[in-house]
């Protein structure tokens, strides 16, 4: 099994008609990811590829039975593109943009909340889940489907320890880019919940960096006793304090976000830590020992 | 995105919250004597306005007790830089007499889904020596009840008078931060002066800077940092590249925070130091912005190698090392350049490198293990 998504997700494709929208269309549906349609208003009764698109979300998933939205619209108009879709009723809405502001996101949170609905984003890569259906740009060839988890709050980063365990023969269930930003459509705690209920994964590898709460989520569920084991690397050791290093979320503020103070954390409550991206493949290979015992 | 102290009270007055009625001054006599002439009554707080924190411990806040004090201030504050930073003006506050210096600071937290007020009732200087604020998560801005943050604040605050005023205050802050997209808004110190009344004696502000395409301010404090940068440095911002100035000689391009990270960890892990924090994602569909980031560390003296690191999804790798083809030829610096591309189309990247005599590693490692090499030798 994967989280969040697979095969059977109907997927729409929010500003479908734009450059992203264009490309991800083409090379998702390559992957065999359901693109069923897409929404761009004022641009109704067209088609992108053969994708049938519609003015609004609630038309499409009306006519297309479509549950699941992926947003690509300008960072100001993403938090109306993303209620619309909760509200739509679509079960999984992820927005990949960067440049959102966090007030916005506060209240797209609180939307998917009270929906029941799952957002993933913002300033994310996206999901995938090896085998069955990709939403964002990853490069295809470094995922093979398997029993490790991958939480990411870093998009290029998750790419290169993603190769690194494809080439190893590590598979992966799903892997979830929950994004750089201090608040989250879906957090590593809650992306944790999903991957502990999944029968197919059996360990979790978790890519962090310096700069907030995120990591001591992931030393708290790694603490319980009926705990998968989790693998983890935290980048950013060689960031000067008080700077930002790109990602809104990471900032080394006070002393409990430093590199140093993550990694203690998470080594205590029994987490496989990597010394580096080099050794990513080493520290889930033996949280999948764990998982063998 | 933080903004001067003099800013931050100007949006204070604005939501109604209660400043001391101070003067600026810039650079320059006029406005000096300007302020001399507004200037009443005397002594007052003369504050240098500059973004780094710890201005106090540094001797950036001095009484003035009259007119030529003041002077002497101004003269001696606007020549001195606090943490690498020229006062960009001070600030001529009324000097108040405080009874009881208070915390009270409104700010975005991830745990708490949204927003967060955090109360002291011992606040100034030595904040964070003492027992810690308490916190009220309220996530959307909307959430905010009175009754919850009363319940919050009635074993810290005894004083009921103080404890409205501050739940007062606080859900103005809240809704300020939300329509003005601040991420913090900290008064620290608010005073509870002998009158009763609380006043904001200091203020950050940091503004969300995505808030821009919505907020005057925040473009324009946008625009402030792009004219303070040096011409090389502007054009990198235009392309929206993230740079931070780090004291090593390997000058690192890279796409996305993480693998950033990722990579200058591992250069310090083989013995080198990287130059820089730099991010140069430039989206799925342009590389215009390799050129100026490539200018900026061939003009940078401290930078004896370029590491060109990215593992593209959306940026597409063979359009990556055609922009590197043509601007190579661009350059006039010698400084070597050393390549690892990885991603979307990687396999046509070794061609196109080797048509200007460059390579590709295939792997981090030889790439960042070459980069140190070659930064020993220079």
């Amino acid at each position: 099994m994967s989280i969040l998504l697979d095969e059977t997700n109907r997927i729409l494709v929010q500003g479908i008609t734009g450059h992203m929208g264009t490309f991800f269309v083409t090379d998702a549906r390559r992957y065999g990811t359901q693109v069923i349609a897409g929404v761009s208003p004022g641009r109704g009764g067209t088609s992108v590829d053969g994708v049938p698109v519609f003015n609004g979300v609630a038309t499409a998933c009306r006519e297309t039975g479509a549950d699941t939205a992926m947003v690509f619209v300008p960072p100001a108009a993403v938090r109306g593109a993303t209620i619309e879709a909760i509200e739509a009723g679509c079960r999984l809405v992820v927005a990949t943009a960067d440049e959102l502001p966090v007030r916005d996101a506060i209240e797209i949170r609180a939307a998917a909340r009270a929906y029941n609905a799952r957002f993933v984003g913002p300033n994310s890569p996206g999901l995938i889940s090896p085998g069955k259906a990709k939403m964002g740009f990853m490069p295809s060839f470094c995922y093979r489907r398997g029993d490790v988890g991958v939480i990411s709050r870093s998009g290029s980063l998750s790419y290169e320890a993603c190769k690194r365990l494809t080439l190893a023969g590590i598979g992966q269930t799903t892997v979830v880019g929950i994004g750089g930003d201090p608040v989250k459509g879906t957090t590593a705690a809650e992306a944790l919940e999903l991957f502990h209920a999944d029968p197919e994964t059996r360990a979790v590898l978790y890519l962090g960096e310096i700069g907030g709460s995120e990591e001591a989520a992931v030393a708290a569920y790694a603490a319980r006793v009926d705990a998968k084991p989790v693998a983890a690397l935290i980048v950013g050791a060689t960031a000067p304090p008080g700077k930002k290093m790109g990602h809104a979320a990471a900032l080394v503020g006070s002393h409990a976000d430093s590199h140093e103070a993550k990694t203690r954390m998470l080594k205590r409550a029994g987490v496989q830590v990597a010394a580096g991206v080099s050794d990513v493949v080493k520290s889930t290979q033996a949280a999948l020992a764990a998982a063998r015992n | 995105m933080m903004i001067l102290e003099y800013e931050a009270k100007d949006l204070l007055r604005s939501a109604g919250v209660a400043v001391p009625d101070g003067s600026v001054i810039r650079p320059g006599a006029r406005t000096l004597q300007a302020a001399a002439r507004r200037i009443d009554s005397y002594p007052v707080a003369v504050k240098a306005q500059v973004r780094s924190g710890g201005r106090g411990k540094q001797g950036g806040v001095t009484r003035a007790n009259d007119a030529a004090q003041l002077r002497a201030a101004a003269k001696r504050l606007f020549a001195t830089t606090f943490s690498d930073e020229q006062p960009a003006a001070l600030l001529a506050d009324p000097w108040l007499a405080i009874d009881r210096e208070l915390y009270l600071s409104v700010t975005v937290d991830g745990a708490a889904e949204g927003y967060v007020v955090l109360y002291s009732p011992r606040g100034g200087v030595d904040i964070e020596s003492g027992a810690p604020p308490v916190r009220y998560p309220i996530g959307v801005p909307w959430r905010f009840r009175t009754h919850e943050l009363r319940a919050i604040l009635e074993p810290v605050e005894k004083d009921f008078q103080v404890r409205e005023r501050v739940i007062s205050l606080a859900q103005r802050l809240v809704e300020t931060a939300a329509a003005r997209d601040c991420t913090t808004i900290e008064i620290n110190p608010l005073a509870r002066l002998a009158s009763g009344e609380l006043v904001a004696l200091d203020a950050k502000v940091v503004y969300d800077e995505w808030g821009h395409f919505r907020n005057r301010d925040i473009a324009e404090q946008r625009a402030g940092i792009r004219r303070r940068a040096d011409r090389l440095l502007k054009a990198c911002l235009d392309m929206q590249h993230m740079y931070v100035r780090l004291d090593g000689d390997i000058g690192l391009i890279s796409g996305g925070a993480g693998m950033t990270m990722a990579a200058m960890d591992m250069i310090r892990r083989y013995g080198g130091r990287p130059a820089c924090f730099f991010d140069c994602s430039p989206g799925p569909t342009s590389t215009r912005g390799y050129r100026p980031a490539i200018a900026m560390l061939d003009a940078d003296p401290q930078v004896k190698v370029i590491l060109v690191s990215i593992f593209g999804g959306g940026t597409q790798m063979q359009r990556v090392a055609t922009a590197m083809k043509e601007n190579m030829p661009m350059r006039r610096s010698g400084k070597p350049v050393v390549f690892r591309l990885d991603g979307t189309h990687v396999d046509q990247v070794p061609g196109i490198l080797a048509t200007f005599g460059a390579r590709n590693h295939d792997c981090l490692e030889d790439a960042v293990r070459e980069a140190v090499k070659l930064a020993r030798r220079a």
